[in-house]
């Protein structure tokens, strides 16, 4: 169907002068459309010659050197721009195995803008196109602006009449995870426990110490309305025999979901009943799961809904913080400065952030003291999956390695059925607008602020968080694709499917940069069990990819331990708005112009991964008593990365956004906006006029 | 440091993160009394009651003992208040920091806690005790309180002249005007050093050593100096040691409503022109908004007008006076003390204006550096007097512009020259010693630069040799009026009283203890494009220092400390590098397995 589409659309692109005569003379060597390398499914639907511009740029008939010429290319995996002259390869940026660094997949595409007559109107699928285009404006879920402009009109229109096809899919099927048809060898680490085996499920409780005295039951969906619930699940045991009826009487039979124990307390995840008549099994539901207690105690019920946002307060709020990391002109960049907070204010992001992780200490606190939570929410699969895993995050260490944080969203968002697809548009669906909502980047930004507190205590660096957000929309990866796992087995069956789990990041990313998904400021605790999961049937196990996940592969066989949750490796973050800050790696890179060049927080990671480094060489050479020094074949990769061509150390190309800095620009002149004079921005009425 | 931490980390109000107030010199400096706290040498007994109430906005009362010294006032709570294992409360506060004492409530309040007195700090907070009215504890604390901390109104001297500690170093040696000349080459052909103002009778309130263009004699110097305000006339301040751009500084020309022109004024502009071979321009830089530029002329002031000077360029920086930035210390402090509202925090931090004040320094010096680095244009800075925006701008500019000014002892000097030589007045703009509040002539200008530089380690965590304690001892000593540093408004008056063997230098005790401050992630030697720091002007990479304004709130203090890690892996690295050399000294016999595998190699 998709394919047969793409060829007709194919047919209909005459337009194949891209080459813009003025540059015909230049010497340099050209980029062409044939670097653009197609992935096994993926087909070329539009090119057209165009020009990239700086997002902060007007595109205007006078600045056409400030833009990048190259080919804009649409597929139906991705909307492609390689540009006329080869990019200078700076050893400084995340190179994605799938994407170039001006590639965006079609999934990842929110809004496109047409600039027709210097107008700028939304595109929208089934609308009519003008045939006058100019420019397009693409923004991009993870904030990304992206702004071409076109040698002809023709072109133009041509691309956003493809992209106006391609990038709203309406129906699941026409994913490109479905097309992708490349052999995959699963060399995903064993130590990611993915939760879809009831096994998993019963290593957690055994894990948690919660099978010898609590009565839980792992339930497996194939019994019930397995369309509709998890596959496998624990609920107590006291809601066994009732578990039937009752659970048809919660929203999407939600009942109540146990996900983490510490100590004697338990976390549980319930859904709302659907109507008032059933709120005598709501209330029978919770004393049985009071019953289900060891120490019989009230439990402390958070009922999200009321203190929480909406996940449509939450949609406008990255809305809204959005608007703020994409300005589109320098006019906005200085109406955006004079009053930056107040913007910033408004967004109501960080009063989310806050909130979420609020709540998330207020839970692990009672749990401290060893009561029971119940986490309500109508569906219990939306903040539910935030405050959840929160709340694990801050009372075990374990969900603060990777292969901990790894697990922790197999069970609570994976398994326990986040709706993705839904919440992060991967169709598009003009009436169901109001279920799109970036839940999942609340969480990433929750556990950001989490690792500013507390940097000692991650794995995991916000680069790698980062990279989550991304790599939520590249459809390859199954990972965050779908509503449920109904769905995701739909998929296998009648597309053909080819499970790829996001945490086989090799797929992805070369050892260099996913050595910087690492924290060097993780002090390793020691009492991080890692447990040994069940290898799936069709993994082929490769040896020595891993590397630069250290997380303790030795302790892979050792024996399952009950409890083996240690009790006072617990945070006590701090929730206020003012003592959280916003997360710019993730939200300001795009913007060439609010990157410190030469600084930022980069080089305080850097600066430490080389003592680390060299300690390591050091305590290397008084081990085996021989110099490194003159040691060439060290595969230590810090090195590799930071002297790609000589032996020097070069801190130079690492700049604030570091590894997502896009300097290819001299923004030299952009900067000018920053600091020249004006006084329009100084609010007049406080400043005196004498001196 | 040791001190530092025994004296204070049993209190919230002055622990070793948030205060240097209480670093010290080895212990047998120390005057040991019977006493909870280590007395300063010269530091002696004032006033001693038993029965006050320190009133902690965030621990709430607790009922104690007031010393007041000639230097301190220092509140312990009785040890019997306390439950097992919890630290008593003690405040231990410089005199210096008191910017007013008053009394609350009277013989008819009723409530507990409603009558005593509250003191109002220049470090952000405010303190209250609660007395007993029966005992008339408070009438001599009062008294004594502004006896010691307002020694200027009442007849008195200042702390500093008291105090006689002996450290290693001698801070008054740190700056020498002529080796700093020195090391920027000067003299040479164009720039000639003259003592032309070795008696301050030129002009008053500049340093005795100047560098000025080679051609202008000292007679054509003093007739120049008649049309700049306050006889500021136009001084080298940097040189760029391959360009020979420069930045010299002065206040404004007396302009007028009239329009007033000096040739000798423009000549001298065109001698600093003429040492700079690269450029046929001069950039001047008026730090003011030009609303206030064009104001001053109705006082007989005013700018260049590029009419009159030939070859220059005036550009305003919209930096506002040291009344509006007054204003705004005093929002922030609202915003910040003693409890935050978090729901209000990001608007009310914004209404305060104060990060887009930092923001339009930064700017202006980001400016002054493009000028010099990039177009190899000389500079000429100024605002109205040249002693505070000008200050602020030369200093900054000079601190990005030059790697030796980011070191500590450079920092020093930098701090010698641009502000304590130039005239930035120290006296009026803190009050050191001054009961008079809200004298309109206090400004937070000084503090301002030290924000502005914060904010530059913050975006260039390598550039700094020193670290965020360095900064805020400076600021704590700003006020404390301990050592003899910051007093006074200008050299002249300083060498007048002769402060440097009347008093103990700042840099005595800093470089005595240099170590704790120090930045672990320093890189000395920068190369290619890192000489130069470029900050990033633009509001999202100005923070707000909480560190230094929200210091007082516990439940403000950062969480962790990553540069704790990194000096403890400096450590290590130094460990085992030591160990390696040992080894290969050894290396005749076989090397000894070592079992220091004391952290993990790279995750």
């Amino acid at each position: 169907m998709l394919n047969r589409k793409s060829e007709m659309a194919k047919k209909r692109n005459t337009f194949t002068s891209y080459l813009n005569s003025k540059n015909l003379n230049d010497s340099e060597p050209k980029a062409t459309i044939e670097d653009l390398k197609l992935l096994p499914g993926e087909l070329q639907v539009a090119s057209t010659a165009s020009v990239l511009y700086p997002p902060t740029v007007k595109i205007t008939d006078t600045n056409e050197n400030e833009g990048i010429e190259g080919v804009l290319i649409v597929t139906n995996f991705r909307l492609s721009f390689i540009s006329d002259h080869k990019e200078k390869v700076t050893g400084s940026y995340q190179e994605n195995m799938f994407l170039g660094r001006n590639d965006v997949c079609l999934n990842n595409i929110d809004l496109i803008y047409q600039i027709v007559d210097k107008k700028k109107r939304k595109l929208l699928p089934q609308q009519k196109i003008s045939s006058r285009i100019e420019a397009l404006h693409i923004v991009c879920k993870n904030f990304r602006l992206l702004k071409f402009s076109f040698k002809s009109k023709e072109g133009g229109k041509n691309i956003a009449h493809t992209l106006a096809l391609f990038a709203y899919p309406s129906r699941s099927d026409l994913s490109f995870g479905n097309l992708f048809k490349e052999n995959y060898y699963n060399t995903i680490k064993m130590t990611v426990t993915m939760f879809n085996t009831k096994n998993d499920w019963t290593r957690e409780l055994i894990r948690c110490g919660t099978s010898e005295w609590t009565e839980l039951k792992v339930m497996s969906a194939e019994t019930f309305n397995s369309k509709i619930l998890p596959k496998h699940f624990v609920i107590p045991k006291t809601l066994e025999s009732m578990f039937d009826t009752y659970s048809r009487a919660f929203t999407d039979c939600r009942i109540c979901f146990w996900t983490y124990s510490f100590g004697k307390a338990s976390l549980l995840r319930i859904g709302e009943v659907k109507s008032i008549e059933n709120s005598y099994i709501y209330n029978t539901t919770l004393e049985k799961i009071r019953l289900n207690d060891p120490m019989k105690q009230p439990l402390e019920l958070l009922n999200l809904c009321d203190l929480l946002p909406s996940i449509q307060d939450v949609q406008r709020g990255y809305t809204r913080l959005r608007e703020l990391c994409t300005p589109e002109n320098p006019r906005q960049v200085l109406l955006q400065e004079s009053k930056y907070l107040q913007l910033l204010d408004k967004t109501c992001w960080l009063l989310y952030v806050s909130l979420a992780l609020k709540e998330s200490t207020r839970a692990a606190q009672c749990m401290l003291k060893g009561k029971t939570v119940v986490l309500q929410e109508n569906t219990g699969r939306d903040l539910c999956c935030v405050i959840s895993s929160l709340t694990q995050i801050i009372l075990d260490p374990f969900f603060r390695s990777i292969d901990g944080f790894q697990s922790l969203i197999q069970k609570e968002w994976v398994s326990l059925e986040h709706p993705f697809s839904d919440r992060l548009g991967h169709l598009y669906n003009p009436d169901g607008a109001d279920k799109e909502s970036p839940i999942l980047l609340l969480f990433l930004d929750c556990v950001w602020q989490l690792l500013q507190q507390f940097p000692a205590e991650f794995e995991y660096s916000e680069t790698y968080l980062t990279t989550i957000w991304d790599s939520a929309f590249i459809p390859i990866f199954d990972t965050f694709q779908f509503n449920s796992e109904f769905d995701r087995q739909l998929a296998v069956k009648e597309q053909q499917l080819t499970l790829r789990s996001l945490w086989d990041w090799s797929e992805q990313f070369s050892e260099r940069d996913k050595m910087l998904f690492t924290n060097p400021f993780y002090t390793k605790k020691e009492s991080v069990i890692v447990r040994k999961s069940v290898i799936p049937p069709n993994a082929i196990p490769l040896h020595g990819l891993q590397k630069s996940f250290s997380s303790s592969r030795l302790l892979r066989d050792h024996p399952l331990q009950t409890d083996s949750i240690p009790k006072d490796k617990f945070l006590q973050p701090k929730w206020e708005i003012s003592s959280l800050g916003v997360w710019q790696q993730c939200y300001y890179r795009w913007i060439p112009l609010f990157e410190i060049k030469n600084g930022g927080f980069p080089h305080i990671d850097l600066h430490n991964r080389l003592l680390l480094s060299n300690i390591y060489k050091l305590q290397k050479t008084l081990e085996t008593g021989c110099d490194p020094s003159g040691d060439d074949d060290d595969d230590d990769t810090i090195d590799v990365m930071l002297r790609p061509r000589n032996k020097e150390i070069n801190f130079q190309d690492v700049n604030s956004f570091f590894p997502f800095s896009s300097n290819e620009n001299n923004s030299d002149q952009l900067n000018e906006i920053l600091i020249s004079s004006n006084d329009v921005l100084m609010d007049g009425s406080i400043m005196e006029r004498n001196d | 440091m040791d001190q530092s931490k025994t004296a204070s980390t049993n209190s919230l109000d002055s622990d070793s993160k948030s205060s240097s107030i209480n670093s010290r010199q080895g212990a047998e400096h120390l005057t040991i009394r019977d006493s909870p706290f280590a007395y300063l040498s010269g530091e002696d007994d004032q006033d001693i009651k038993s029965d006050v109430t320190y009133v902690c906005p965030y621990r709430g009362p607790s009922f104690g003992i007031l010393t007041i010294t000639n230097y301190r006032l220092y509140f312990r709570s009785h040890p019997n208040q306390l439950s097992e294992g919890e630290l008593p409360v003690v405040v231990d506060v410089p005199l210096g920091l008191i910017s007013r004492v008053e009394k609350i409530g009277g013989s008819t309040s009723r409530g507990e806690n409603s009558y005593g007195i509250e003191i109002f700090c220049k470090d952000m907070r405010n303190l209250r005790f609660a007395h007993k009215h029966q005992n008339h504890s408070r009438r001599t604390v009062v008294e004594k309180l502004q006896a010691y901390a307002f020694p200027l109104s009442n007849g008195g001297k200042l702390f500093a002249f008291s105090y006689s500690e002996q450290f290693p170093e001698n801070g008054w040696n740190v700056y020498e005007p002529l080796a700093e000349l020195r090391r920027l080459g000067l003299p040479n052909d164009s720039w000639r050093i003259t003592k032309t103002n070795e008696n301050y009778t030129v002009c008053d309130s500049y340093p005795a050593v100047w560098a000025v263009p080679k051609v202008a004699s000292d007679d054509f110097l003093k007739k120049v100096s008649q049309f700049r305000s306050r006889n500021r006339l136009p001084v080298l301040s940097w040189i760029h040691p391959k360009t020979l751009a420069t930045i010299t500084r002065c206040s404004q020309p007396l302009v007028g409503v009239s329009g007033k022109r000096s040739s000798d004024d423009e000549s001298y502009l065109h001698y600093i022109i003429d040492g700079n071979a690269r450029s046929e321009k001069l950039s001047i830089m008026d730090a003011r908004p030009s609303a206030n530029a064009i104001a001053n002329k109705a006082k007989g002031g005013g700018y260049e007008s590029e009419e009159s000077y030939q070859s220059v360029e005036i550009n305003f920086l919209d930096i506002h006076n040291i009344h509006v930035m007054r204003e705004s210390l005093r929002k922030l402090k609202e915003v910040c003390y003693p409890t935050i509202d978090d729901s209000k925090w990001l608007s009310s931090i914004d209404n305060t204006l104060w990060l887009k004040h930092i923001k339009f320094i930064l700017a202006g010096a980001i400016r002054i550096v493009d000028k010099i680095e990039t177009m190899s244009t000389s500079v000429l800075v100024h605002c109205s007097d040249g002693w505070d925006r000008t200050a602020q701008l030369t200093s900054l500019s000079m601190l990005l512009l030059d790697p030796y000014y980011r070191t500590l002892k450079g920092f020093e000097v930098l701090i010698e020259k641009e502000w304590l030589s130039f005239g930035h007045k120290f006296q009026q703009r803190i009050g050191h010693g001054d009961s008079r509040h809200s004298d309109a002539d206090r400004s937070p200008v000084f503090l301002q630069f030290i924000d502005c530089v914060w904010q530059v380690g913050q975006q260039f965590p390598y550039s700094l040799e020193f670290n965020e304690l360095f900064l805020i001892t400076i600021l704590d000593h700003l006020y404390s009026c301990r050592f003899g540093t910051f007093l006074y408004n200008t050299e002249g008056e300083r060498v007048k009283e002769d402060i440097k063997h009347k008093t103990v230098s700042l840099w005595s005790m800093v470089n005595s203890l240099q170590e704790q401050y120090k930045n672990p992630m320093f890189r000395a030697n920068p190369t290619g494009p890192q000489i130069v720091l470029k900050p990033n002007a633009s509001m999202r990479n100005i923070r707000l220092w909480k560190g230094l304004y929200c210091r007082w709130n516990p439940s403000m203090r950062p969480q962790d400390n990553i540069y704790q890690r990194t000096r403890e892996l400096l450590a290590l690295q130094e460990q085992l590098q030591k160990q390696v050399t040992e080894c290969k000294l050894k290396i005749s016999s076989r090397p000894t397995p070592s079992n220091t595998r004391l952290a993990s190699p790279l995750h």
